[in-house]
């Protein structure tokens, strides 16, 4: 627990706490010697004697309740503390009061004697009000810290579901491309070097921005076509790139390694399954704001007993959901034997001029 | 050993192929006769060619090598070569005599040689690979069904079928398409398809719940099921009992 004063931590808080107790004291010293015909010297000193030590003694009230909360220390035992408190602040209050307004006025015994009783119960009054005051400025704070805690903590879920959410190479991926490479240092040594600076490119890719969430689109599609090139080694005819991609998109914003698993979906149920030679068409626009990327391949029906979205194409939608808070973005269709997912991925507009 | 060993290899990837090929060329008694792109051709060859050895990949077209094992007629000795280490277990639930993890390298396939060479000398040619089938439990259920039906091989997704009957060492699987027959325990069926989808009503059906039309008291304690197609199936006490606890009622 924090107990430094909050006067001492919050500059701001104590200069409105000065002003009002100035001000407050200044009405009741115009309401004294206009109205009530009071002397302005007088008025002045009984004023600022009582008020504005009130204001200084007071102050100390915070520690009380600080020291006494309601989680540490039954209510019986708050109200005597505050009882006991009270009455020293009372006394100490009453006491320097008349020995301030001793030095200026050393005959003013009478009239400070009649109002004894009216200034304790004054003084007591003044007390709730202090409490309540500080109740109020503590239970303001503990509220800001709450919220900021709350964002903090939210931002956290944040980056631990996003981390969640990022797909990975797939290490299967990895090992039967070395498998390949193997095979090739004996009969295409060249060939076996490019797919060795290839597969490196994409894993340092898919390593390094781990840590950016965004990327252009024309990074992410440069990295996917690094992918596909590397399959084209494993799968040959059987798989056939498309791109038809529109010049506005290039500079789009999208999350990185957002398309990899959809490329890698495509290669395992479209062409991995076939016999024959697959389309993998990735089509992109540039739309009111949005980048449309979508990707399609032909699949074969009888081998494919297809179960819905898969973990992959979840993951996909829930990372987009958890970025642009649109549970909308993903749109999968499987018509016949053609499937396609489309991703819709809004921009900032400042970014596409 | 003076007699060679006639070998297959079953690999869709044609890199991964040139590589093992070039690999065996080295190793002394292997005579390599056949090599394949899928599990379809592979089930074909295994079955003409009836080889000694196989070298089988895990993930292939069409048909898994898993699958393909339980079409075959003859039984070589299988090696599996695959970049998933996640069947390792079930590779050598089936009997295989080694797994090769690629990207894999010259020693280890001559170790895995060795193996088959070494227990070829101590059982004999034939592999009890396809006998073992079926035994273990299995980590998810089934989702397609591998028949074969003269030369031609069917796949049945588990969505189309409809219902097993038991039929002595065989069992009947009636689906949408038509009727297949498989060489498999009703055991096996009861273990590997999805008890929320799946009941065993009698020793000899296992019925798809969502099949179900009616269920009707047949004799005093005995009762029948009527699916929507009007097929009527027996139903026996504990099948009465399973139907209770998946129906809910």
């Amino acid at each position: 627990m924090d107990f430094r004063h909050p006067f001492f931590t919050n500059p701001r808080l104590s200069v409105g706490y000065g002003i009002f107790w100035l001000v407050a004291s200044t009405v009741v010293v115009l309401i004294a010697t206009l109205v009530n015909g009071v002397p302005v010297e007088r008025a002045m000193i009984e004023i600022f004697a009582f008020i504005i030590l009130y204001a200084v003694i007071g102050a100390a009230i915070w520690y009380v309740i600080k020291f006494s909360t309601l989680e540490d220390s039954g209510v019986l035992r708050i109200i005597l503390a505050h009882l006991i408190a009270a009455t020293i602040i009372v006394f100490l209050w009453m006491y320097i009061g008349v020995v301030i307004i001793k030095i200026f006025h050393p005959n003013t015994e009478e009239w400070l004697g009649q109002t004894v009783f009216n200034r304790a119960v004054a003084g007591y009054a003044m007390y709730v009000a202090f409490v309540i005051f500080f109740y109020a400025v503590n239970y303001y704070y503990a509220f800001k810290d709450k919220v900021k805690d709350e964002t903090h903590l939210k931002a956290l879920v944040k980056e631990a579901e996003l981390q969640a959410l990022k797909s990975q190479i797939n290490p299967h991926f990895l090992f039967n491309s070395l498998n390949s490479i193997s095979s090739l240092t004996m009969t295409d040594p060249a060939r076996a070097q490019e797919m060795v600076i290839n597969l490196s490119q994409l894993m340092r890719y898919s390593l390094k921005h781990d840590q950016h969430e965004k990327v252009s689109f024309k990074q992410e599609l440069e990295n996917n076509k690094l992918y596909l090139s590397i399959e084209k080694v494993r799968f040959g005819r059987k798989l056939n790139p498309v791109f038809a991609i529109e010049e506005a998109c290039l500079n789009a914003e999208i999350p990185n390694m957002i398309l990899q698993p959809l490329y890698e979906n495509a290669i395992k149920y479209g062409v991995y399954e076939a016999t024959e030679a697959v389309d993998v068409i990735t089509h992109c626009k540039y739309i009111e704001n949005h980048l449309v990327v979508s990707i399609s391949n032909t699949y074969d029906k009888n081998v494919m007993s297809k179960k819905g979205e898969g973990i992959g194409l979840r993951n996909i939608r829930d990372r987009l959901q958890v970025i642009y808070a649109n549970p909308h973005l993903m749109k999968i269709e499987n018509t016949n034997n053609e499937f396609t997912v489309t991703l819709t991925i809004p921009q900032n507009p400042k970014n596409n001029e | 050993m003076n007699e060679t060993l006639r070998t297959i290899i079953v690999e869709d990837e044609e890199l991964a192929r040139h590589l093992m090929k070039s690999f065996l060329n080295d190793i002394e008694g292997i005579e390599l006769i056949a090599e394949c792109e899928n599990g379809f051709e592979g089930v074909k060859m295994i079955n003409e060619l009836k080889p000694d050895l196989v070298f089988l990949d895990i993930q292939m077209p069409k048909i898994t090598g898993f699958e393909m094992l339980e079409l075959l007629e003859h039984k070589p000795q299988i090696i599996f070569a695959t970049a998933y280490d996640q069947y390792a277990l079930k590779a050598f639930e089936y009997n295989a005599v080694d797994y090769l993890l690629k990207p894999y390298s010259r020693d280890r396939l001559e170790e895995a040689v060795a193996k088959v060479i070494a227990r070829i000398q101590k059982e004999g040619k034939e592999s009890d690979v396809i006998e073992k089938l079926g035994e273990f439990p299995r980590e998810e259920y089934l989702d397609r069904i591998v028949v074969k039906d003269r030369n031609k091989i069917h796949i049945a997704p588990i969505d189309a079928v409809r219902y097993i009957e038991s039929m002595d060492d065989y069992v009947m699987i009636y689906t949408n398409e038509g009727r297949w027959m498989k060489q498999k325990t009703m055991k096996y069926f009861e273990t590997s398809l999805n008890p929320n989808d799946f009941v065993r009503i009698h020793r000899s059906y296992i019925v798809k719940v969502n099949e179900i039309a009616e269920i009707q008291q047949y004799e005093k304690e005995s009762y029948i099921v009527i699916l929507h197609d009007k097929t009527k199936l027996k139903v026996s006490k504990t099948g009465y009992k399973n139907l209770k606890d998946v129906l809910n009622f």
